[in-house]
């Protein structure tokens, strides 16, 4: 049993769960301690000690029942309710097919399924080994299937049953010999689906890790398969938690200010006025931020990485609001507060169709202005998202130059390279000179740097 | 200490805490590996509940940490009662003038000082804080950190030094270890990410809204007052106000808050106007109640 909670743990891994060394060491403790008779609380005494985020879940629901779970529902056997002539007739029925046909129907007649290894063996053939994922794995169990002789299932039982009918056989024994293989049909269906399942999820966790590293790091947003960019989802997160630790510590170091007399007079009345207790004024340093992320159309490859960015600053910086634009702005600070990454992510995307040519940041920064100006102040740092492709709309700069001049900082972050910059609808070039930082940002290296330098500058 | 899972669940039980089977398990795990818990959900899912319940179904007393952001060491741990320590040397002052009474120089007088220096920084000018209660208590106890994702990050890491050995040091005193390991329930609502390190020292349990089922159960067992059927259709409105996109979805406390109302205001039956009445009760937003009453008065066939 150790063995196979050791390869489940392996199998989580390689689906994205962080699963440390100590936490695999308690959920073998508490298996010790509760045992595996009683299948739910075994599953839940994995699950508390091995997934810590909810998120994660999904991901331990679907592999639990690959290790865990019996190899699929047992076949029936149809022969017990023959007598032994109609046993005699089945037997020549069968004998008269083809090689594979012949153990198909062998197999759904005589409840003996095919074995472990036959199945395994049969899971390989059809290519269970160089599916990536469980989606894939529909496809495979199909071909399996096909391999196994299903595609022609039909006509042949419709043969045997005629052939069946010509050697003698009572209609009730035929009628309830197809019940009979049409329930074992589908077992054996949902047995195949289960061996594709824990195939693939087995070799998964033996592929070595390549996709970790730097290349990932340098690999451009737009160029990313779903694996890839899962992956880099939970690395922003780290990246993001990363940060909050900085900012905590900047704050620490801002605190020690100017003695402070007042503060420290009343501090120390219940003392009798003996001055024991020190005070301080406290220099405020904590990080405001409003965040303006662009959703149009050409920025949709990224839009969910950049929103995944917003979301993940929302969630460490407290003072923090964030927008969203296409032709007009709106505020996504509840959006993104009140859901999880990926819900409020979709729900941002949603809201916000992307709709062609409709990119408007003029008019997106006018309604800024006119309602959510009071967001800015001296202290905050403004940041913009977006490619700057303004879709031959009135650029506004005038009021860029404003915000610029109100905020404390006002950042861009351009997932274009700058030899883009200009070209077409793009009004870059006009926007760059009026920030105080502009950063290109394609890949997670350089969104790493980014955010780095947005958080040191406070 | 709890047998097995099915006395966990009872035992919570009789303290009107319905544990789902999860929760069982996860709270007779925590007992028996020694491990802290670490319970998420949305606000009002009775994760605080259950420490309360916990502590009083194995009889201990509860220790509780309330987090918010600023907290720090000395305001969890301990603080030296310095009031205190200035009225001791203002009473023992005669005894201090004879044991210094036949020295010679300041040196010797600070030297004799020195020796006697102990008696100033001992436990009994300790002002111990939730934490410190619980590791020095006589009894093992059953210690609450509520909220931590409130707390700073570096709160976070010297929590990390109490959960996995148990110990603190004061540097005046040494170290000081925990008479009886006290069980110890983390809760957070989720407002931020919690670090890898303290994840890993805990147990996780995810506690969420309970089913329709779950939640009447809970329902009739705490307000045992409304009536049967009037319970069962609160609980259906609730949980089709939690399908609903609304800003804060309510919790199972608002739930029985609501049913609490129903009762006080001697309510036949979950009427439009009742409704209309009652719904701020359950939803805190006014944007959630406006769009929760225009869904109603577009169903509203379907609530007689």
């Amino acid at each position: 049993m150790d063995d196979r909670i050791v390869e489940f743990v392996r199998g989580l891994r390689a689906a994205g769960v962080r699963v440390s060394l100590a936490e695999s060491v308690d959920a073998m403790n508490a298996v010790e301690a509760l045992g595996i008779a009683e299948k739910n609380t075994f599953r839940e005494s994995l699950r508390a000690t091995l997934v810590k985020e909810s998120d994660d879940f999904a991901a331990f629901d679907e592999l639990f029942p690959l290790y865990f779970g019996s190899s699929g529902p047992v076949l029936q056997s149809a022969l017990e309710d023959l007598s032994g002539d109609e046993q005699e007739m089945l037997q020549a029925a069968l004998a008269a097919m083809s090689g594979r046909l012949q153990q198909l129907m062998d197999w759904l007649t005589s409840g003996e399924g095919p074995t472990k290894e036959e199945l395994e063996e049969l899971a390989r053939r059809s290519g269970a080994d160089w599916a990536d994922n469980q989606r894939e794995g529909h496809w495979v169990t199909r071909r399996m299937l096909q391999q196994m002789g299903f595609a022609h299932l039909e006509e042949q039982i419709q043969q045997l049953v005629q052939k069946l009918q010509e050697m003698g056989m009572s209609q009730e024994a035929i009628e309830k010999l197809l019940g009979v293989v049409e329930a074992n049909r589908e077992a054996l269906a949902e047995q195949a689906a289960r061996q594709v399942g824990l195939q693939i999820a087995q070799q998964r966790a033996n592929r070595p890790d390549d996709l970790h590293g730097s290349d990932l790091m340098n690999k451009p947003f737009n160029t990313l398969t779903e694996e890839e960019a899962n992956l880099l989802r939970k690395e922003v997160q780290r990246l993001v938690t990363q940060l909050r630790s900085r900012a905590a510590l900047r704050r620490k170091r801002g605190a020690k200010g100017k003695f402070d007399s007042k503060g420290t007079i009343r501090a120390n009345q219940r003392y009798g006025g003996v001055p024991l207790e020190l005070k301080f004024k406290k220099k405020k340093l904590k990080p405001s931020l409003a965040l303006i992320c662009d959703v149009s159309t050409s920025m949709r490859p990224v839009a969910e990485f950049m929103l995944r960015l917003v979301y993940e600053l929302q969630d460490q910086v407290a003072k923090t609001r964030s927008f969203a634009f296409n032709s007009d702005m709106q505020e996504i600070s509840v959006t993104l507060s009140g859901n999880r990454a990926a819900e409020a992510v979709t729900a941002v995307l949603y809201n916000i169709p992307p709709g062609y040519y409709a990119t408007d940041l003029g008019n997106s920064l006018n309604t800024f202005f006119k309602e959510w100006l009071s967001a800015v102040d001296g202290r905050s740092t403004v940041v913009i998202v977006g490619d700057g492709r303004n879709n031959y709309n009135s650029p506004r700069t005038d009021l860029i130059k404003t915000l610029q001049r109100r905020a404390k900082r006002l950042i861009w972050f351009n997932p274009e390279h700058q030899r883009q910059w200009g070209t077409g609808d793009s009004d870059m070039f006009e926007y760059a000179p009026l920030c105080d930082a502009v950063y290109v940002v394609r890949n997670l290296a350089q969104l790493a740097t980014a955010v780095d330098k947005l958080m040191a500058g406070g | 200490m709890f047998k097995d899972i099915a006395d966990v669940r009872g035992r919570l039980g009789r303290q009107q805490y319905i544990a789902s089977e999860e929760i069982g398990t996860v709270v007779y795990l925590a007992q028996s590996l020694c491990k802290p818990i670490l319970a998420e959900g949305p606000a009002g899912v009775g994760k605080t509940e259950l420490a309360k319940a916990w502590a009083a179904a194995v009889g201990r007393p509860l220790v509780r940490l309330q987090c918010y952001e600023g907290l720090d060491e000395s305001k969890a741990l301990y603080e030296w009662e310095y009031a205190k320590q200035m009225l001791y040397t203002q009473l023992l002052r005669d005894t201090l003038q004879n044991v210094l009474s036949d020295v010679q120089s300041l040196g010797e007088a600070a030297n004799r000082l020195a020796q006697e220096e102990d008696v100033f920084f001992s436990e009994n000018f300790l002002l111990p804080r939730p934490l410190l209660t619980a590791l020095m208590s006589d009894e093992p106890v059953v210690l609450l950190i509520d909220e931590i994702d409130r707390a700073d990050v570096e709160f976070e890491a010297f929590l990390l030094e109490v959960l996995s050995d148990f110990q603190v040091s004061v540097p005046e005193l040494g170290t000081i270890h925990a008479k009886h390991q006290p069980m110890v329930l983390l809760t957070s609502n989720n407002t931020r990410e919690l670090s890898e390190a303290l994840k890993r020292r805990c147990l996780y349990l995810y506690v969420d809204y309970p089913t329709h089922d779950a939640e009447l159960n809970i329902v009739r067992l705490k307000v045992p007052d409304l009536r049967p059927e009037m319970a069962q259709q609160a609980v259906a409105i609730v949980h089709q106000l939690r399908n609903m996109d609304l800003r804060k979805l309510p919790s199972i406390s608002e739930t029985l808050d609501w049913a609490r109302a129903l009762v006080t205001l001697n309510a036949d039956s979950i009427d439009e106007k009742t409704l209309t009445n009652t719904l701020t009760v359950l939803l805190k937003y006014e944007a959630d109640v406006a769009k929760a009453k225009r869904m109603m008065g577009n169903g509203g066939s379907r609530y007689p």
